[in-house]
């Protein structure tokens, strides 16, 4: 092995200033998606469409969750406050998901009564208005996006941020199969399936563009072997995900406006509302031990 | 009354390499392949898990349960049974089976 090899590897003792700055970025970007796409799917928790996805999306939600606070744990190696702290004490502005993940699964502008189901209103309204598809589809856009983000951070110079990729493998491989297999059933079932999914698709693709939105580190995390930049990993992804939307009779959005932002920590009222649903019980005693 | 769910499947679980697959449970799938999705979840959450079978529940043929006296004996066969042999006390007392 030539030395070049060797000196590439990147710990948290060896990352210059500026490349710990853009690691620390990267961390929140992955773990923050994370967590909010967990607690996002952990919604239709005994009251999704059909049983077994139903414990299917709970468990691959606990998968997210396992990640996000693998990411935490990362980032207070670096300094970062504990990933109790991180995950639920931080406000929305300090969040770097996409906006992809904080969408809600009813469609927006959905208004209306709610019978009384002796649920709490939340999932009332879940369980009356919630929309399957946009569930699933983002679901699937997701996934394709995050596969392919942690195959390459499996090779990631920074070393402990590649030992966390490759370990989570396994439950990616699964969530990859769940998500291109629904698409495929759902969309080559019935006429109104179809056109349900495709809804969906128009209504969430520009949020999924912005998984793949620039950021001022892009360069540095390139240069030094730590991350592929966003705009490779988002032209990958379209190349990727286009032939199995076409294979489900789906039509790909074009000309495009991605809905960036995210990562800048400008968000919507739908972060804040799941935030406050996510953190209130922490909030209640956040000296207590769990 | 006519059933208008989706298909039966049974699920086997083998949980290490090379010991026999298990009979955990059913779900319901449109087809196999998605079968084998919602048993990985349902069955294999817990438990450590290297292989799952999926069996439509149709392709599996069963006795009747008003036959079950056919495995009943009417005769006493207990000479089929291997408890003259004392292994335990004897790999106690070596302290070690295979020097037996």
């Amino acid at each position: 092995m030539d030395e070049t090899d060797m000196t590439k590897t990147l710990t948290p003792d060896t990352l210059t200033p500026e490349q710990k700055a853009a690691v620390i970025d990267l961390l929140y970007r992955l773990a923050d998606d994370s967590i909010v796409m967990g607690h996002r799917n952990s919604e239709w928790t005994g009251i999704a469409p059909i049983l077994e996805d139903d414990i299917a999306f709970s468990s691959t939600a606990q998968d997210k969750m396992g990640h996000a606070h693998a990411f935490y744990g990362l980032l207070h190696e670096l300094g970062e406050p504990d990933p109790d702290k991180l995950a639920f004490l931080r406000d929305a502005k300090d969040f770097r998901c996409a906006s992809l993940v904080a969408l809600s699964h009813i469609p927006a502008e959905t208004d209306g009564e709610t019978p009384e189901l002796r649920n709490n209103p939340t999932r009332n309204r879940l369980v009356t208005f919630g929309d399957w598809s946009i569930s699933l589809i983002r679901q699937f856009l997701f996934v394709e996006a995050d596969v392919m983000r942690m195959h390459a951070l499996e090779t990631s110079a920074y070393a402990p941020l590649a030992a966390v990729a490759r370990k989570i493998r396994g439950e990616l491989k699964y969530h990859l199969m769940y998500a291109e297999s629904m698409l495929r059933h759902l969309a080559t079932g019935t006429d109104e399936g179809r056109k349900k999914m495709q809804l969906a698709l128009n209504v969430v693709y520009p949020h999924a563009l912005g998984l793949f939105e620039p950021t001022q580190h892009d360069k540095a995390l390139a240069a030094a072997g730590i991350a592929p930049a966003e705009t490779q990993l988002r032209d990958d992804w379209i190349e990727h995900a286009s032939p199995l939307l076409a294979a489900a009779g789906l039509r790909q959005p074009t000309n495009v406006e991605p809905v960036f932002g995210g990562r800048k920590g400008r968000h919507g009222e739908e972060l804040e509302a799941l935030l406050a649903d996510m953190q209130k019980v922490f909030r209640l005693e956040p000296a207590t031990t769990w | 009354m006519s059933d208008t769910q989706w298909s039966v499947f049974e699920v086997f679980h083998q949980p290490v390499r090379g010991e026999p697959h298990v009979h955990v449970g059913s779900v319901h799938a449109p087809d196999a392949e998605t079968a084998i999705l919602m048993a990985k979840e349902q069955f294999a959450r817990r438990q450590a898990c290297v292989n799952i079978w999926v069996v439509a529940a149709e392709a599996i043929t069963a006795t009747p349960y008003e036959d079950a006296d056919i495995f009943e004996h009417g005769t006493d066969k207990s000479y089929r049974e291997a408890f003259g042999y004392e292994t335990t006390k004897r790999a106690k007392a070596v302290g070690d089976s295979a020097d037996l």
